[in-house]
């Protein structure tokens, strides 16, 4: 409990104050307070039941956050930042604090199309999860979370210019909503927003959920989950100490119902090392699916200033059922600075160039690119493995091909691709034409993979899925997932909202069943 | 014969790759004197003095800052940091660099040769030498770019902004520190509006990126 006084009542346990091994009881215990365990657990919350929400990382309030980039990221992030893929190699990021991705992520909330969901009900035989059936789920997040557009107050040039650009060319483009409050357009989401105006989950759902009753156990590691026949009796796992992970001390949270929600790596991980749950199907661990992820960087006559405006203002989703998805992008510069091309001077002349400069980004929808998560055999971070496909390929460098064509249109001089084997730099629209005729290797695009999917899918058929369509798995009556790992595809959007709206759908389903 | 051929060839190689490293200035909790002594060279030939950003790279504390975020990760993490060090800095002992006396370690050649060496690892047509070579430039660039003055001279720097306190901040310490020690109080509660004024780009820094700060 904390002692200030406003907040008798609220039951939040950080590490300071665990004094030894302890167990708890619960209607429902949650695993991870990203946005689906966030979610379900305000729900239930809200419903009457007594909920424990479990998170491995710590809150990290604004006085924790660090501007610089790698230091955010060896402290936010799960192995530092620098987990990556095998197969195709490619950096992909999980963050370990209390809210999960939402801490970090710029806050994009895009509704999946329709016709994405369509394919989702007819192929995995999920009829409710057309999106006039979940429509009333996004509409409740949203409603809860302010999604909005982003007003054109706080922009900035860099995302305005890819409007003109789109606009130029005929291209349909759109301020992006987001989960945020009273933006001030600094551009810092990946560290964490100052200004307390993103939406993130600490702030917002699991606030609420405290203030409702739920009791929050942070740096506090799920690490089995206790089962026996078709049902599930609650987890345990070990107190561990923040940044390092060192565990500390024992405990033991025993539910009628058990939700996991550790993100799309951790899940499978966690059902893998618990002896094999929940996968008569075969399906855990397997179908992992990106949104990988490319972006060029493209230099301008007048200045820019990157550093001011929304992160991620504005988006294009004229190539959606293409299988790309355009929008704008900001980080802190050491980021970028892993994509720009070039050693010495010449490297460091093109740093130079950052403040005429904007930098936007193409995520593709490759369903055919698929891979795997496993246990590795001590701790517990996940062996990836994951392969783009090479018409992947061809679709990365399309959608690089359009972002060129959207910088030039909107009057760039230079535009760096950041393709190994490619031009470093092109001048015109023609030289860019390589990026669409050439083929290139994987090996040769500078990739990132944020949006994780599939490892626990949903299918209505429980041979073919481990989950059915209210999150609960097809082997437990009383074990559920409610991460984007249950995705069965990739949703060609930015996946957090709709992952949020099938966890308030879950915590529905839980609640009634209770 | 042969014995003594051996220990003088192991003798060899041990001065040649592990002693000789100057002593550290300061006191690292996770880099070893030699790779420090690498980080340093590393950083001043990717980021050599003037230009756009006049700041050198071995201005910029490159060893101490990868020490400091070595000492933040996880050891498997960190491992990976060793190895790639180790690489680099004694790939040239086999692989020579560039022009005469190329077999020697990477802090032991001239900076003309170290940047000859380091294009070698970034034009490569094997992926996995590209991969080295974009790890350790990444590593080179956060620690080059998150030396207050650069950002400052290249005008990205943050901006100064008054955080603001939502509801949630009453009850979340800092990480690591006791609920006792949370400053807050329902008074200060300002949780951002949506009519909220947007930063403005003439506003002042944030104070660690100030003129003064470094
Ligand atoms: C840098 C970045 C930017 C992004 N931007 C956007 C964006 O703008 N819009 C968008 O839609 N998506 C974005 N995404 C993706 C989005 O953040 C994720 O899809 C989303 O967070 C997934 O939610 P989740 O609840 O499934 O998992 P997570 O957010 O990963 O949450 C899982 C939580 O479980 C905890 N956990 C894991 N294992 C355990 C365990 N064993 N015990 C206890 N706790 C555990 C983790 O610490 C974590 O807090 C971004 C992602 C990143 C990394
Ligand atoms: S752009 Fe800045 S103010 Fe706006 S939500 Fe992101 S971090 Fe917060």
């Amino acid at each position: 409990m904390t002692s200030n006084p406003v907040h008798q009542g609220i039951d939040l346990r950080v590490f300071a104050r665990y004094r030894g091994d302890f167990t708890e009881e619960a209607d429902v215990v949650v695993v991870g307070s990203g946005p689906g365990g966030a979610v379900v657990a305000h729900g239930l919350v809200e419903k009457g039941l007594r909920v424990v929400l479990v998170e491995e990382g710590p809150p990290i309030p604004p006085a924790d956050f660090e501007f610089d980039g790698g230091m955010s990221m060896a402290r936010t992030m799960r192995e530092g930042g620098l987990r990556t893929t095998r197969g195709t190699v490619m950096p992909t990021m999980q963050a370990i604090a209390l809210g999960g991705g939402s801490l970090v992520n710029s806050a994009i909330c895009v509704r999946a199309p329709e016709f994405v969901l369509d394919r989702w009900s007819r192929d995995y035989e999920l009829n409710k999860t057309t999106r006039t059936e979940l429509d009333p789920h996004y509409d409740a997040v949203g409603a809860f979370l302010g999604i909005s557009p982003t007003p054109e107050d706080v922009q900035g040039a860099r995302n305005l210019l890819f409007r003109d650009g789109c606009d130029a060319l005929g291209y349909s483009s759109e301020p992006i909503a987001r989960n945020v409050r009273g933006c001030r357009g600094s551009g810092e989401c990946f560290t964490g927003c100052r200004s307390r105006a993103k939406q993130s989950m600490d702030i917002s759902y699991v606030h609420e959920a405290l203030e409702a009753g739920a009791c929050v156990l942070t740096s506090a590691r799920v690490e089995n989950v206790l089962a026996s026949g078709h049902r599930v009796s609650g987890v345990e796992g070990h107190v561990v100490e923040p940044f390092t992970g060192r565990p500390r001390y024992r405990f033991r949270v025993n539910a009628k119902v058990v939700v996991l929600a550790a993100g799309c790596m951790a899940t499978p991980v966690l059902l893998q090392k618990s002896g094999g749950l929940a996968n008569r199907s075969g399906q855990v661990g397997e179908n992992l699916r990106f949104h990988p992820g490319v972006a060029a960087m493209g230099t301008f006559p007048d200045r820019v200033d990157p550093q001011f405006g929304a992160t991620q203002g504005y988006q294009s989703l004229e190539f959606i059922k293409r299988g790309f998805k355009l929008e704008t992008l900001w980080a802190p510069p050491t980021i970028f600075a892993v994509r720009l091309p070039g050693s010495g001077m010449a490297f460091k002349e093109r740093l130079g160039d950052l403040p005429y400069s904007a930098v936007w980004d193409a995520i593709g929808s490759c369903n055919r690119s698929v891979g795997r998560v496993r246990a590795r055999f001590r701790g517990n971070d996940p062996k990836l493995s994951w392969k783009l496909h090479p018409e992947d390929v061809g679709l990365l460098m399309e959608a690089l091909y359009r972002l060129a064509e959207i910088f030039f249109a909107a009057g760039a001089h230079t535009v760096l691709p950041g393709v190994s084997g490619l031009p470093e730099e092109m001048h015109t629209l023609e030289a860019a034409d390589v990026l669409r005729t050439h083929e290139v290797p994987a090996s040769s695009l500078v990739l990132g993979g944020n949006h994780a999917f599939c490892s626990t899918r949903m299918h209505g058929d429980p041979r073919r899925g481990v989950v059915d369509e209210s999150g609960r798995c097809h082997d437990f009556e009383n074990l559920y997932v409610a991460d984007t790992g249950i995705f069965p595809e990739c949703p060609s959007v930015n996946p957090m909202w709709t992952g949020m709206a099938l966890a308030h759908r879950t915590a529905g389903c839980i609640a009634d069943r209770i | 014969m042969t014995g003594l051929f051996v220990a003088a060839l192991i003798a060899w190689l041990f001065t040649r790759a592990l002693l000789g490293y100057p002593k550290p200035t300061t006191h690292y909790r996770r880099l070893l004197r030699g790779e420090a002594a690498f980080v340093e060279a590393a950083c001043g030939v990717m980021f050599p003095a003037g230009g756009a950003i006049p700041l050198a790279g071995t201005e910029v504390g490159a060893a101490p800052y990868l020490d400091r975020m070595m000492d933040a990760s996880k050891p498997r993490i960190r491992a990976l940091m060793h190895s790639l060090f180790f690489l680099v800095e004694h790939a040239s002992l086999v692989f020579r660099g560039p022009g005469r006396g190329g077999r020697r370690r990477f802090t032991r050649l001239d900076p003309e040769q170290q940047l000859g060496v380091l294009r070698g690892w970034e034009t490569s047509s094997f992926f996995a030498r590209r991969l080295v070579f974009v790890s350790l430039r990444s590593l080179l660039a956060m620690a080059y770019l998150q030396h207050p003055s650069v950002l400052r001279e290249l005008g990205i720097a943050p901006m100064a902004i008054d955080t603001s306190v939502c509801e949630a901040d009453l009850w979340m310490p800092r990480v690591g520190a006791d609920p006792s020690t949370i400053p807050w109080s329902v008074s200060d509660v300002n949780t951002p509006r949506d009519d909220v004024e947007p930063l403005n780009l003439d506003s002042p820094l944030h104070p660690d990126y100030a003129e003064d700060s470094s």
